[in-house]
């Protein structure tokens, strides 16, 4: 599997539900679904990622799941993103198929070398701009960040943190591959066309 | 004898490290590991530094839930809690690993024993603050009822202490599981054989 180009990954909140989070977003054209609910139990997210799975697959769209690499190998999905507080992407990459797509989060070119070197397919660099959707006691990284920590893992990038209709672009003429975004799609009133938008603004 | 580390409120990897050393100068056991506090690459780092150890004394590591970590840190089984993915799917994803789980009523019992999984621990029969959560002491009845209905092993869990073993096993229990006794990693190996012994009697 490979990461498509000019990617809107919407990763799920803590609080929608995240089947029809996903629904909206694939049909606002994201590229990828990403399952992250901190708080929930393992049958809860076995039962979502069952199905938000079936809606990527009818749109062919990638599903991955965040830190629980067993509930990612229960449903089959195209693969996990891993925080730096989660299992090294190593042992990730020995649990899944072979082309399963690993994304690790980095913030720091050090960090980005050492996920390429354990096997990642991609790495989440962040957080670009100010963002409320995470407790982030670091200064935001800026686009500036996104070119060099890419060619210093030779991996694509997928920016998030802070990432709207306004800057989408912007993030993309800076190197990115792809963008990941929670509140700009989660927190709208219309999810659906929140995603469309950002495509929109991402393939300009 | 199922040895259970844990782990609600606080991570005590110390506590697992040295319960793991002790393991060597113990009989064998399944020491399960259950540390809600640590986040996954806590976990996996010290499941794979205690795999080895565990793995040497003769006793069996698992982890509590998390298969992935499991298979990644080398333990030989999963520990399922009732909420936990389906434990048919786990059978079916996680061959190799001894896989049990938690049950704390009939229904999810017989639900269990249909999906392949190699044990129940069935509680808590007798009060324990530790099992709390999990509802009032279900009592030997209880006990006994499950232990009739249900075809794959069953452990007795909350508030054993070793003088209440024979009345779990009385009941059909194959063995039982315990957290407090263990707190004390020093004394580890004798508080398991003085279970041991009054499986026995």
């Amino acid at each position: 599997m490979t990461l498509p180009r000019r990617v809107l990954c919407v990763i799920t909140d803590e609080h929608s539900n995240p089947v029809e989070l996903a629904r909206m977003a694939l049909q606002g054209g994201a590229g990828m679904v990403q399952l992250r609910r901190k708080t929930a139990s393992g049958q809860e997210l076995y039962e979502w990622a069952v199905r938000i799975q079936a809606l990527c697959s009818e749109q062919q769209a990638l599903f991955i799941v965040n830190d629980r690499v067993d509930i990612a190998m229960a449903v089959h999905a195209d693969g996990v993103h891993l925080g730096q507080q989660d299992l090294p992407a190593s042992a990730a990459r020995a649990l899944l198929a072979p082309d399963a797509i690993i994304g690790v989060s980095v913030s720091s070119a050090t960090e980005a070398i050492k996920a390429a070197e354990e096997g990642a397919s991609y790495i989440g660099v962040g957080h670009i701009f100010p963002t409320f959707s995470k407790d982030k006691p670091s200064e935001p990284l800026g686009t500036a960040s996104i070119r060099p920590i890419g060619r210093a893992a030779q991996l694509p990038v997928i920016a998030i943190g802070g990432i709207g209709h306004d800057n989408a672009a912007e993030v993309i003429r800076a190197g990115a591959s792809g963008i990941a975004v929670i509140s700009a799609v989660s927190d709208s009133d219309d999810p659906e066309t929140a995603a469309r938008e950002l495509v929109r603004r991402i393939r300009e | 004898m199922i040895v259970s580390s844990g782990g609600e409120h606080l991570s005590q990897k110390g506590l697992v490290l040295a319960q793991a050393q002790a393991l060597a100068r113990s009989a064998p056991v399944i020491f399960q590991v259950r540390e809600k506090m640590l986040d996954s690459a806590s976990m996996w780092r010290l499941c794979s530094q205690i795999a080895p150890l565990v793995d040497n004394s003769g006793s069996i590591l698992t982890i509590n839930e998390r298969f992935d970590i499991a298979l990644a840190s080398k333990a030989g089984g999963v520990h399922l809690p009732e909420s936990s993915c389906p434990a048919d799917v786990v059978r079916k994803t996680a061959r190799k690993l001894l896989a049990g789980q938690s049950v704390h009523s009939e229904t999810a019992a017989l639900k269990a024993t249909s999906t392949g999984l190699d044990y129940l621990l069935f509680g808590p029969v007798f009060h324990t603050p530790s099992k709390e959560p999990f509802g009032p002491p279900q009592g030997l009845d209880r006990l006994r009822e499950i232990c009739e209905k249900v075809r794959i092993p069953v452990f007795a869990v909350g508030g054993i202490t070793p003088e209440k073993v024979p009345a779990c096993i009385e009941c059909g229990a194959w063995g039982v599981a315990a957290l407090t006794p263990f707190l004390d990693a020093g004394s580890l190996p004798e508080t398991v054989n003085r279970f041991y012994s009054f499986m026995q009697s």
